[in-house]
């Protein structure tokens, strides 16, 4: 059987692509990848076997972007705790426990300004937001003024000024732990984080001291280490300020259907012999 | 008046006979009398528009929290049992489906200017169609008739305050005419959904799902259908409910109170 698989699409890292699987299919020609992240996968692995490999970067960015706006809204008008005072058997409960954070006016640090992240300062402007950026390198002047962007080259000078610092960067050995305590402690205590990149991008560990201690006002996350958190106890699990969501922000219908049909045309390329639309390659 | 309180009626105004102004918080006033307190020589005032900004976030933030099952998803992921997550739960996507508004006012058109950026198309009812520049300005398309809002609509989001004409004006007959895939998000007044026919469309799937910031009465019994269903979201009334403008709303009611009892014109009066 091993040796008719041509093709993988690697629906949620799973099966995992190590040397064993790698050998047990000789005539595997590509792996698509259902999604932008390649984190998961050892791209110099693949590579070496002779394997090529695809993601589905423009599918993508728009449900992600979606999804990083809304976690930051739920969190700013603390949606998840309102909507269950609303719905509690006991009728009782404290004005100040239903005051949220005033969005318009607000700053948005975005940390990763790549298309999911420029699409997100595209939704923020329009929500009366000023926005930061943080990026490897500096978009074009015409991008920024479309958004009202400015950008920080240092990422502490956006970290001291934001009211919502956003991560939208992909996990690589750079951006690991990229937000660890020093970083939140450059926070306001006022601001709120909210991760819709990697777990392994904030150090999580420092990241539930924060918010235990109130160094930072609360957070969203999409993404956690590992995915879901370990039931026994989970002190992300418990915490007010928190909200946690289940890595659904490539989770929609559209995006679905979308993203399998960039696999698709991957393939198809692949099996041909032809260049591939989204190849990625090992940097 | 923070909240509907207290009610002010024939047998209140008759037991304070100095009472010169009424202040209260927000813009609905829907629950005030304004020609009886005319009658009785008391000034009204409201917080019209320092509302609007955060209203019109709240709306959006139950848009995507409704279509992305934000509230669902939440539970999911700090549940005792998650031992995973089922590859097949799926939200619906925001970015480019249709946005129909119902009440273009001030809160509307800023809802709209928010949906833009999200590339929603974004239909809109209201009682006169708004100037073409302010309509190219968000994309939106006038729909005379709600009727074609309705049918089009992916997200149908009430904006309107309440008036006799806009009581009950979405029923079984408006829920029937939206898509089965539909959401109806509600930032106007309880009383502009017929809450009945309401419920019974979320049971029988007549439409998909319902996030409420407002319901008749606030808050509701406690063993209302409503509070039980999965595809409903609720809020309590949080449209104006954050720090900064709660104090600008108390600034602004003291400002009216002060102009009333110096008999000078009040600012934000009602009439």
């Amino acid at each position: 059987v091993g040796k008719k698989v041509q093709a993988i699409y690697l629906w949620w890292h799973k099966p995992v692509i190590d040397r064993e699987l790698l050998q047990s299919l000789p005539n595997l020609k590509v792996i698509a990848n259902s999604g932008v992240g390649m984190d998961h996968l050892d791209l110099r692995l693949i590579a070496s076997s002779g394997v090529k490999m695809a993601n589905a970067p423009h599918a993508v960015s728009s449900a992600t972007a979606d999804a990083g706006m809304a976690l930051l809204l739920a969190s700013a008008r603390r949606l998840v705790e309102v909507h269950h005072i609303a719905i509690s058997p006991s009728m009782e409960y404290c004005e100040a426990d239903i005051l949220g954070v005033r969005v318009a006016g607000a700053t948005l640090g975005i940390i990763g300004m790549g298309s999911i992240g420029y699409k997100i300062a595209l939704r923020a402007k329009a929500f009366e937001m000023n926005i930061l950026y943080h990026n490897r390198t500096r978009r074009k002047v015409q991008e920024e003024q479309v958004v009202g962007a400015t950008y920080c080259k240092k990422i502490d000078s956006l970290l001291q000024q934001a009211d919502f610092v956003m991560l939208v960067v992909s996990l690589t050995p750079q951006t690991h732990n990229l937000i660890g305590k020093r970083e939140l402690e450059l926070m306001k205590p006022t601001a709120t984080l909210i991760n819709i990149s990697r777990g392994a991008v904030v150090d999580q560990e420092a990241l539930v001291a924060a918010l235990q201690t109130g160094v930072i006002r609360a957070a969203a996350l999409d993404v956690t280490s590992p995915e879901p958190l370990p039931r026994l106890d989970h002190p992300l699990l418990k915490l007010k300020n928190v909200i946690i969501t289940p890595h659904l922000g490539i989770k929609t219908d559209k995006a679905c259907y979308m993203i399998t049909k960039e696999a698709v045309e991957n393939i198809l390329a692949a099996l041909s012999g032809l260049p591939l639309p989204n190849e990625v390659l090992p940097s | 008046m923070w909240y509907h309180k207290p009610a002010i009626n024939e047998e209140l105004l008759q037991s304070l006979p100095n009472l010169k102004v009424v202040a209260s918080s927000g813009v609905g006033i829907d629950h005030l009398d304004v020609k009886l307190l005319s009658s009785y020589g008391v000034k009204v005032a409201n917080t019209p528009f320092v509302v609007s900004t955060d209203t019109a976030d709240m709306g959006m933030a139950l848009l995507l929290a409704s279509s992305r099952r934000i509230v669902e998803g939440h539970q999911m992921a700090v549940s005792p049992d998650a031992e995973y997550f089922p590859a097949d739960w799926l939200g619906v996507e925001v970015s480019g489906a249709t946005l129909g508004i119902v009440g273009m006012g001030t809160i509307g058109y800023k809802v709209a200017e928010r949906a833009k950026a999200f590339e929603m198309k974004i239909l809109y009812h209201n009682r006169s169609q708004r100037k073409k520049e302010e309509e190219n300005a968000v994309g939106a398309v006038y729909c005379k008739k709600i009727d074609d809002l309705l049918q089009q609509s992916d997200f149908v989001l009430l904006a309107v305050n309440l008036t006799p004409q806009t009581h009950k004006l979405i029923g079984k007959r408006e829920l029937e005419l939206m898509k089965p895939t539909a959401t109806l998000i509600n930032i106007s007044r309880g009383l502009v959904v017929d809450q009945d026919a309401l419920v019974e469309a979320l049971q029988n799937k007549v439409i998909k799902a319902a996030a409420l910031d407002v319901t008749y009465p606030e808050p509701l019994p406690r063993d209302h259908p409503l509070l039980k269903l999965k595809n409903v979201i609720i809020t309590p009334h949080i449209g104006s409910a954050t720090t900064k403008t709660r104090w600008v709303m108390m600034e602004e009611m003291a400002e009216s109170i002060e102009a009333g009892l110096a008999g000078l014109p009040v600012p934000r009066e009602v009439l």
